[in-house]
């Protein structure tokens, strides 16, 4: 579903991401961790076609996102770290404005935006400004809107910043449900619990190079993640 | 403790002087002599709209020995501006500080926040009632042979009549709080009450004159109702003039008055300070949906960004409102004042320039409208979901594009066929001034634009950042009035040569061309560069 080859971005004369190939398969989840600056929100926005890239090629579903981003992003959401959201909309403005960018039907909106805005109890604020909500509550709404068009691949960049223990476990809840139908999910987290419980797959990143990945069995063996980690980053 | 208060609000109501709103940078020694120098220029020049208007009263009214009416009136105006300049900032320093939280989590007593706050408002409200009292003073010591005492009393008035000003403030605030706190669509609230000031200033302005007039000669009846209804300004006239008595009377009701409202601030600060803020809560009811493109999506949401900032609206919008007017006006006077231009160009002879004239004031107009100039910074921080929507870069600039045609077409073709209809220009000039108009829109639009992608500011802190002080929208206001004189020089240069509408048929041409190469940038170079912010 998303294959990262050789990925590299360089800022300036510092390498942000240096040659990194990932491969996720639909009804994956799958990990992606690395200390603050490691390259992970670089490599995470060249997926979804925010940042353009030095080297290498990302495919989403088989496409190219340089020679069809378009094509690419009607399969993808994105979930940022921190939810700048239009401010002059109301949440569920907000909403109908991502459902129709993707062309939603009417039927199918109202029918998830119920579904995911019970779930999320954000119903009785959705006629609010965006402006009025607190941190959690635009996070909330940003995982709503990402849920709309029913997408085939999931990029999140921290998702669990910010959500109540409630939200946390939905949102855990909801991944699992969404991989079970196909969905492929890929996301950064510092949380290492939360990657080794929920993870298939996970990868740990340094300095912009990919330093281990694989099933989560392979990447921790007996071990606890958390060991591994750490023993990867003071050994490198 | 005290001291570090004040300091601190003195910091946060005079931050403008200090901070550069941009970029919220501290500004060097030489950026606040600069930034004071342009603020004092200001006050200089409103001040001597204020020195003319105390020259005008203090002779004709010491003469026939109401000297005190010369400061009720003059001090009445220095309290409107002084509550006018400070209301906000008590609305935001009193009950909408953000360091609330954090001052009463310390071990401070709420009395001292309270008058730690208060003397930031006292001293803003001071500072701009300054602007009418300080050439009020130097009309009265010039004009008036005062005594020692009158001239203490006077110097003493304006920090006395400043509590008057703080009292109004925090009862003011107040009301603005509660009506902020319950109105929904606030930004057209803004709108509304901006426009209405605008308008109000405007009828004074052209009015001042003859309201001086009408008050010099109706100055008896006027003292006798100031002295029924406005009692403590009787007495702060009657102290200026030396009357110790009346000092003390005026200086009493004052300080009774803040003094009762200092009471009720003190009792319910706590209340007030830990409120919640919020708006009017609107409970969220399912209705029916009705899906749409991703076209008309974009273009509600480049709507949605205009009419949600009463910033946005009133600084590239107003051309909309005065092109309105401007038709109304040529409705109501149209007929006049074409047969005054008629008479000119009559006396003037040679050629008719009268449709050049319309034309280059119809593009005049337009320009006024630069909504698309901030449209690309405006996107600020939500810049990502421009970018990680499944619709090209193209699709977002042509929404932008299409709101300010939307918003600008409509009131300029209005003007146009007003225009046309009162001036009846020959047959020629009913396309050919229609038409530049239009292309005159066009360019504007993607002028803005092309301008904005070139120089985007994503990183403000401040809407007003971009809307008011970036360079898109300087160049755009400017470059379109420029254009305009630019044209008519050039006019004036081959006047021998071609006459007024083959010398518009070119500028059509041009500007054509114009739109078409911007067109072909925006499309390709530009949404490649909105690409990459």
């Amino acid at each position: 579903m998303l294959r990262i080859e050789n990925l590299t971005k360089v800022y300036g004369e510092k390498k942000a991401v240096d040659h990194l190939t990932l491969h996720i398969q639909p009804g994956e989840i799958y990990g992606f961790i690395g200390h603050n600056g490691a390259g992970k929100t670089t490599t995470i926005r060249s997926c979804c076609g925010i940042l353009q890239f030095d080297e290498g090629e990302i495919y989403i579903d088989g496409v190219s996102i340089k020679k069809d981003p378009i094509a690419c992003k009607r399969k993808l959401a994105y979930i940022p770290d921190n939810p700048d959201l239009y401010e002059f909309m109301t949440g569920i403005q907000f909403l109908n404005f991502v459902a129709d960018i993707f062309g939603v039907s009417a039927g199918d909106r109202q029918e998830r935006i119920r579904r995911y805005a019970d779930m999320f109890e954000l119903t009785d604020d959705l006629a609010q400004p965006i402006s009025a909500y607190s941190h959690g509550m635009k996070q909330k709404l940003a995982v709503i809107s990402a849920l709309l068009h029913d997408p085939r691949l999931i990029i999140m960049d921290e998702p669990f910043v910010g959500l109540d223990p409630k939200a946390t476990h939905l949102l855990k809840t909801v991944m699992r449900e969404l991989c079970s139908s196909g969905t492929a999910i890929f996301f950064s987290t510092h949380v290492l619990e939360v990657a080794e419980k929920l993870c298939d797959k996970v990868a740990i990143i340094k300095g912009g190079k990919l330093i281990k990945s694989g099933t989560m069995e392979e990447v921790k063996g007996d071990t606890s993640l958390e060991d591994v980690f750490l023993e990867l980053e003071d050994a490198q | 403790m005290t001291k570090a208060l004040f300091k601190k609000q003195m910091m946060e109501s005079f931050s403008w002087l200090y901070f550069n709103s941009k970029n919220g940078k501290r500004r060097s020694g030489k950026g606040i002599l600069l930034y004071g120098l342009m603020y004092l220029l200001i006050f200089g020049v409103l001040g001597y709209v204020f020195y003319m208007m105390a020259s005008g009263l203090c002779e004709p009214l010491h003469g026939i020995g109401l000297d005190w009416l010369y400061f009720a009136i003059t001090g009445l105006v220095g309290i409107v501006l002084g509550v006018f300049g400070s209301v906000f900032n008590t609305y935001a320093s009193l009950y909408q500080a953000k360091d609330n939280d954090l001052l009463l989590s310390m071990p401070v007593p709420t009395s001292r926040i309270l008058m730690a706050r208060l003397s930031g408002v006292y001293a803003v409200g001071l500072m701009y009632e300054m602007i009418v009292m300080i050439p009020v003073l130097s009309v009265w010591f010039f004009s008036v042979k005062v005594g020692a005492a009158g001239i203490v009393f006077s110097l003493l008035i304006p920090f006395v009549m400043s509590f008057f000003v703080l009292t109004l403030s925090c009862i003011l605030g107040w009301v603005v709080a509660q009506i902020s706190a319950r109105v929904k669509n606030k930004s057209m609230v803004t709108v509304l009450l901006s426009l209405a000031f605008l308008g109000g200033y405007y009828y004074v302005y052209f009015k001042a004159s003859q309201m001086l007039m009408d008050l010099i000669a109706n100055a008896q009846n006027i003292a006798k109702n100031v002295k029924n209804i406005l009692y403590p300004l009787y007495h702060m006239g009657l102290a200026a003039e030396g009357n110790p008595v009346s000092m003390l009377i005026f200086t009493a009701i004052v300080l009774v008055f803040f003094g009762i409202v200092y009471g009720v601030l003190e009792h319910s600060f706590l209340k007030l300070a830990t409120a919640n803020r919020g708006s009017a809560r609107t409970r969220y009811k399912e209705r029916p949906v009705k899906a749409g493109s991703a076209d008309s999506a974009l273009l509600k949401k480049e709507l949605k960004r205009f009419t949600g900032s009463a910033n946005y609206m009133m600084n590239c919008g107003l051309g909309i409102l005065f092109m309105l007017a401007a038709s109304a006006a040529l409705v109501i006077k149209g007929r006049f004042l074409a047969e005054i231009l008629d008479m000119l160009m009559l006396y003037a002879g040679g050629e008719n320039i009268i449709p050049l004239l319309l034309t280059a004031a119809l593009c005049m107009l337009a320009s006024m409208n630069d909504i698309s100039a901030p449209s690309v910074s405006l996107e600020g921080k939500n810049i990502w979901l421009a970018q990680v929507l499944p619709v090209s870069s193209w699709k977002v600039l042509k929404a932008k594009l299409k709101l300010h045609l939307l918003l600008t077409l409509p009131p300029v073709l209005l003007l146009t066929v007003c225009v046309l209809v009162v001036f009846r220009p020959e047959a020629s000039f009913l396309v050919l001034i229609p038409l530049t108009a239009v292309l005159f829109v066009f360019l504007m639009a993607m002028w803005g634009l092309f301008l904005n992608l070139k120089a985007p500011n994503l990183n403000w802190t401040s809407e007003v950042v971009p809307i008011k002080q970036s360079l898109s929208v300087t160049l755009t206001l400017f470059g379109g009035w420029g254009i305009v004189m630019i044209l008519g020089g050039v006019y004036f240069l081959v006047m021998k040569w071609l006459i007024p509408a083959v010398f518009l048929m070119c500028t059509d041409v041009l500007m054509l061309a114009a739109n078409a190469v911007l067109f072909r940038w925006l499309k390709t170079g530009g949404s490649r560069r909105f690409e990459q912010l």
